[in-house]
């Protein structure tokens, strides 16, 4: 349906203009520029969820404002059943970690200044913050792959900057690291990208007159659609950070300031499993039934992988990073099962992790303004005693990633589950698959509650860790509001399971996967 | 008609509650205990109600739509089970609730404490009620995070809250936890279980589609005999029962109940009297019958199937009733021992289910299922009985060995008096409630010809006598061996405590009176109304020359402590000091046959070690990328430098060779 005035583009534009505002504020008065950026940022949530309960998630929204252009295709921006929840899980975050930043990014800075360096204003880290969000936003919208590309670009320059401005550690170098890595992935993607559109004659991933995907358009490059493929595959999986290419993700989230690294974390990364199923599977279902099993086996690995280093990590944020890498595992299964259960269960689990992995980031964030840049889990221990609200929040967010009700990380979690014992052969692979599943799972669930003990019970285990209080207050509520979304959507989960469900259909039957 | 949902709904509001008035800066504990008593007191007051309708065979059932496509539906199914399970667990809840306001009093967590006590009972009475899996599931999720909040209440770890002595090892692996860590000990063994049911849910969705519980009943012949072609019938039905036997603690995965005694004492009365471990009993008189009924009609392979899994069954339970009685006879801590006579009762409730499911006799393995409930009940009011007392005696001596404690019986009459009703209902002794149970279920075993588990089976329930009497000869009618390190306070408790498990005390012998003058024929009624009991179940013990003869043998168990505590005054201490052979056998039971460490080195030792070797692989995997290749890259940068000194002569050398490459690759292309 094509709405009456360009609401996805005003949910662009509104935070941009809110964050250029900004730029002229002092920083004393920046309170105002955050709350009001997060008001507009609520926007898609607002729009996806007046779409599921009109029932239009299936048919998707498309904004009235759009260009053909020759050779290129239909600039178009639209949201559906499929990047609903994407929509949402980056709309809920960044709006509540922008309330989060103001203390936050008041400590840092001036902990900056004490060091005798000088980090740009707090104006300048919301116009960048702005820029950030909206860029994702944008290639959630995206309909076609140059658009898509220009967003997906448009997401690295403000994070860059932000880890180079207010980043910890060694923070230049990795935010060098950090953009050559993910311009890899981007180039990669983009290579693939070119050599697609000059043959098939256009970009569009996403037919906006009749919201249906663009599929069956493999055909037309021959042998070489494998590579192209492959290709664009690959560079996604960079950017996903799946094993082999996860080297980058641990250095930069967990050297980023911690809002951004609630950002990079779960949004900007799972916005790359979101485009598998979005961009690729459609136009290349033949590929990803090829290779189904060792994406299968790829994701698994991930999972694994992810979660026992996690657990060998003792600074939080690392940790956290190493979880993030789990976490992709188990987006990429659900896509990689190649069923339309399985795919919405990945896709449930974008806004799952964003949640539960936001929360934990922002935990950490609490320590690290509290507590004098205490990000060694090593030295915590207790704090549940000192940060009830902290502990009971971060607790949530542990239940997010490990898929405990009632949070929305249940659903994700069972989706992915029945998507893959689709694909199991009873008679061979049956206890196989099992044990692996089991083994996922419950490294995942490891990580989570023993981690949550080294941070939060037990004495403290040392003179740090007993410096202070909770007082709860914008870091803490902004942290609930987070959390309570995940129950929200734990319950009301229907209209976006059939949105879901419908979009995937509609994709398989275009792309002719599944008979 | 009062919608049955509230029956769960309410102390989920309840919970709601606490959370909001905790957030908003409440902090007054009348509040939370009152809020706690009161919604679950709703919640037992609506379940009572509407029985009588259930008990008249009117099944009651309302659904709200909530994933209506999957089947999965926020719909309470009361049938003759549900009702009896909503019952035990709701009064008991109460009971305890009542005891916890006072226990409780002035706790540093104690809001937290009755957040995650409501909410531990309505996802119990969630878990009982649900009419389809996920539903279930939730509650079943529920009742694990609301085990592991609770038994890690305690989490800043003070030695006093511990389990196991401090400093004990076996085979090098610590054997004393403190709360924080039982509590993740907790979660994660039941978790792997939960794994199992996730996957058993992804077949029954493969299959059928549908996660309603009448549905799978409905359809059991079609799903039963497709995993029956594949061959892969009973590794399915296990794997889906897996989360069953995490939850109800048996054997490999005992372990968790056993360190779950670092909660506050009333928490371990809930967890094994009202919640968490019946869920697996739950889980499995739920749906028993219908893979009873599947099985009967399919025949033939699916049959076999069925029957091997319930072999299975049967062997776990039965192993796990004894391997725990042995535990419990030399255990110095009194909530431990209660603890292993839990696991070791739930291993009977198991034994009578797995009986039931080979006996060929329709209306017997009915009686069989019937006869675990029946043991379900007695159990749960038995020992939260035993629990709350044991709160007391911990709270009087402020030490939970009891070694510490004694002479309890100078001085308070009624816990005396309470601790011998329910520890003789535990022991199995007519008339109380468990004797009539624990007959049905060692009955059945008989029945099934099982005749190493029914041996074992009645050779534990000797054991069960003499570790229950042990105990409570230990605290109540011998000096202490040591006398406390803190002034102790011999007195009666205070009625908010001392009221619950007098009753409940009462409760088990009164139910045993009344059992053959039509209680049991009214259980018996009750259960014959639930889903896939097609015929109704009469439960009644037989006094036949076999049945004197186990009362005789436990009844000789239960009399030899007192002979040789307080008639013969053996000196076991000394006897453990001198005799080698004595001490190898009590440090085996002691250190629990060695499980714990074995778990611990193998499983938690094994991905330590992988933990470490991918820690390295990852390092190298970093070493590649941001050393490695940069390196290499400086490499070749400088190999180029150093080929351009700016001589003539060589750049004229490079030219012609370059302009040679050339050639000859343009000759190999079109040569």
């Amino acid at each position: 349906m094509e709405a009456s005035i360009p609401v996805l583009w005003i949910s662009i534009f509104l935070p941009l203009i809110i964050g250029l505002i900004g730029l002229k504020v002092r920083d004393d008065d920046i309170e105002a520029i955050a709350y009001t950026m997060a008001a507009t940022l609520l926007l898609p949530l607002f729009l996806v969820a007046v779409a599921a309960v009109k029932g239009l998630l299936g048919e998707g929204i498309v904004d009235p404002w759009m260009a053909h252009l020759q050779g290129i295709g239909t600039l178009a921006l639209a949201v559906d059943g499929l990047s609903g929840l994407v929509a949402v899980g980056i709309s809920i975050v960044t709006a509540f970690v922008s309330i989060y930043s103001i203390p936050y990014m008041r400590t840092r800075i001036e902990e900056m200044k004490e060091a005798g360096e000088a980090p740009p204003s707090l104006g300048v880290y919301f116009f960048l913050y702005s820029l950030f969000a909206v860029a994702m936003l944008g290639l959630v919208y995206s309909t076609n792959m140059v658009l898509f590309y220009v967003f997906l670009e448009l997401t690295l320059v403000p994070s860059f900057l932000l880890i180079a401005y207010y980043g910890y550690g060694d923070r230049r170098k990795i935010a060098i690291l950090y953009f050559v890595w993910t311009h890899i992935g981007a180039v990669m993607f983009l290579s693939g990208m070119l050599y697609y559109g000059f043959h098939v004659g256009n970009f569009d991933y996403l037919d906006v007159a009749t919201m249906t995907p663009v599929a069956g358009t493999a055909n037309l490059l021959g042998a070489a659609a494998t590579y192209v493929a492959l290709l664009m595959v690959l560079g996604l999986f960079v950017k996903m950070a799946v094993f082999g290419f996860h080297m980058w993700l641990p250095y930069a989230h967990a050297e980023a300031p911690t809002p951004i690294s609630a950002l990079l974390s779960p949004n900007l990364i799972g916005l790359a499993g979101y485009a598998l199923a979005r961009i690729t599977l459609p136009i290349f279902p033949g590929f990803f039934a090829d290779y189904k099993w060792v994406f299968i086996y790829l994701a698994f690995t991930t999972i694994i992988y992810g979660g026992l280093v996690a657990l060998k990590q003792t600074d939080f944020k690392k940790f956290l990073a190493y979880s993030s890498v789990s976490q992709m595992g188990y987006m990429l299964l659900g896509v990689a099962t190649l069923t339309p259960v399985g795919i919405t269960g990945a896709m449930i689990q974008y806004l799952s992790h964003a949640i539960g992995k936001a929360l934990l980031f922002m935990t950490a964030g609490v320590f690290i303004t509290e507590l004098h840049g205490l990000r060694d889990i090593r030295l915590m221990g207790g704090l549940a005693r000192r940060y009830p609200l902290t502990a009971a929040l971060a607790l949530l967010g542990f239940m997010h990633l490990v898929g405990m009700p009632p949070t929305i990380g249940m659903w994700s979690e069972l989706f992915i589950v029945f998507g893959l014992f689709k694909n199991v052969s009873l008679t061979a692979e049956f206890i196989p698959m099992v044990t692996l599943v089991i083994v996922a799972l419950m490294v995942s669930a490891a990580y989570s509650f023993v981690n949550m003990r080294r941070i939060f019970y037990n004495k403290p285990r040392s003179e740090q860790a007993t410096l202070k209080t909770e007082t709860p207050g914008a870091l803490q509520y902004s942290m609930l509001f987070i959390g309570i979304m995940g129950i929200v959507f734990f319950l009301w989960i229907n209209p976006y399971y059939h949105g879901l469900l419908e979009v995937i259909h509609k994709t398989f039957l275009f792309a002719g996967i599944g008979g | 008609m009062i919608d049955p949902i509230w029956i769960w709904l309410t102390p989920y509001l309840g919970a709601l509650a606490l959370a909001i008035l905790w957030i908003s800066g409440v902090r007054d504990e009348r509040i939370y205990g009152g809020t706690a008593v009161g919604s679950i007191l709703i919640s037992a007051l609506i379940a009572t109600i509407l029985t009588p309708s259930v008990y008249h065979g009117h099944l009651i059932y309302t659904k709200y739509s909530w994933l209506p496509s999957l089947g999965i539906n926020f719909g309470t199914y009361m049938d003759g089970l549900g009702a009896f399970m909503a019952l035990v667990v709701s009064w008991l809840s109460l009971l305890i609730a009542i005891y916890s306001t006072e226990y409780m009093k002035g706790d540093w967590g104690v809001q937290r404490y009755f957040f995650f006590f409501t909410f531990f009972v309505g996802s119990m009475l969630l878990l009982v009620l649900a009419d389809n899996l996920v539903l279930m599931f939730i509650g079943w999720e529920g009742t694990g995070l609301a085990s592991y909040a609770l038994i890690g209440h305690w989490y800043t770890d003070e030695e006093e809250t511990w389990v196991g002595d401090p400093g004990r090892k076996a085979f090098g692996t610590p054997m004393y936890f403190e709360p924080s860590h039982s509590g993740v000990r907790a979660i994660l063994f039941t978790r792997v279980g939960d794994i199992g049911m996730i996957i058993g849910m992804a077949l029954f969705y493969m299959i059928t589609g549908t996660f309603n519980i009448p549905q799978i009943s409905e359809t059991a012949t079609g799903w039963m005999s497709f995993l029956a072609s594949k061959g892969v019938l009973t590794a399915a039905l296990l794997v889906f029962s897996l989360g069953a036997l995490a939850k109800s603690a048996q054997f490999p995965f005992h372990e968790w109940l056993v360190t779950a005694m670092t909660g506050p004492t009333p928490v371990s009365a809930l967890i094994h009297a009202a919640t968490m471990v019946k869920a697996g009993v739950y889980f499995m008189l739920r749906f028993s019958p219908i893979f009873y009924n599947g099985a009967e009609q399919l025949g033939g392979a699916a049959l076999a199937a069925t029957e091997h899994y319930f072999n299975i069954i049967a062997l776990l339970g039965g192993v796990t009733a004894f391997m725990m009685a042995t535990m419990a006879l030399v255990s110095r801590e009194l909530k431990l021992i209660f603890a292993f006579s839990t696991a070791s009762q739930l291993g009977y409730m198991f034994l009578g289910v797995g009986a039931a499911g080979l006996l060929a006799q329709k209306e017997m393995a009915y009686e069989g299922i019937a006869a675990s409930a029946a043991h379900l009940m007695s159990h749960a009011i038995f020992k939260a009985a035993l629990f709350l007392i044991a709160g007391w005696a911990i709270h009087a001596v402020h030490s939970r060995f009891i070694d510490n404690m004694g002479n309890f019986s100078k001085y308070m009459k009624i816990t005396t008096l309470s601790i011998w009703l329910a520890g003789l209902s535990l022991a199995g002794l007519p008339p109380f409630s468990g004797f009539w149970s624990k007959e049905g279920v060692i009955h059945a075993a008989q029945a099934a010809h099982l005749e190493n588990l029914w041996f074992l089976a009645v050779f534990t329930a000797g054991l069960t006598g003499f570790y229950t009497t042990r105990a409570i000869i230990r605290v109540f009618h011998m000096p202490p061996y040591e006398p406390p390190h803190h002034e102790a306070e011999l007195h009666e408790a205070p009625p908010r405590m001392l009221w619950p498990y007098t009753i409940l005390a009462f409760t088990a012998l009164i139910i045993g009176l009344v059992w053959p003058f039509g209680f049991g024929a009214d259980f018996s009624n009750l259960i014959s109304k639930t889903l896939g009991f097609e015929e109704p179940v009469k439960l009644a013990v037989e006094f036949n020359a076999t049945t004197y003869g186990i009362i005789t043998w436990v009844l000789a168990m239960v009399l030899l402590v007192p002979a040789l505590y307080l008639v013969m005054k053996v000196d076991f201490v000394s006897i453990l000091k001198t005799s080698k052979t004595a001490r190898i056998l009590h440090d085996f039971l002691y250190d629990r046959w060695y499980i714990n460490a074995l778990i611990y080195i193998i499983i938690v030792g094994g991905f330590i070690g992988a933990i470490d070797l991918l820690g390295y692989v990852d390092g190298f995997i970093d070493a590649f990328y941001h050393i490695g290749i940069p390196i290499a890259f400086i490499l070749i940068s400088k190999g180029f430098r150093s080929m351009h000194k700016g001589r003539p002569d060589l750049y004229l050398a490079y030219y012609a060779y370059g302009i040679g490459l050339l050639l000859l690759m343009l000759y190999l292309i079109w040569g």
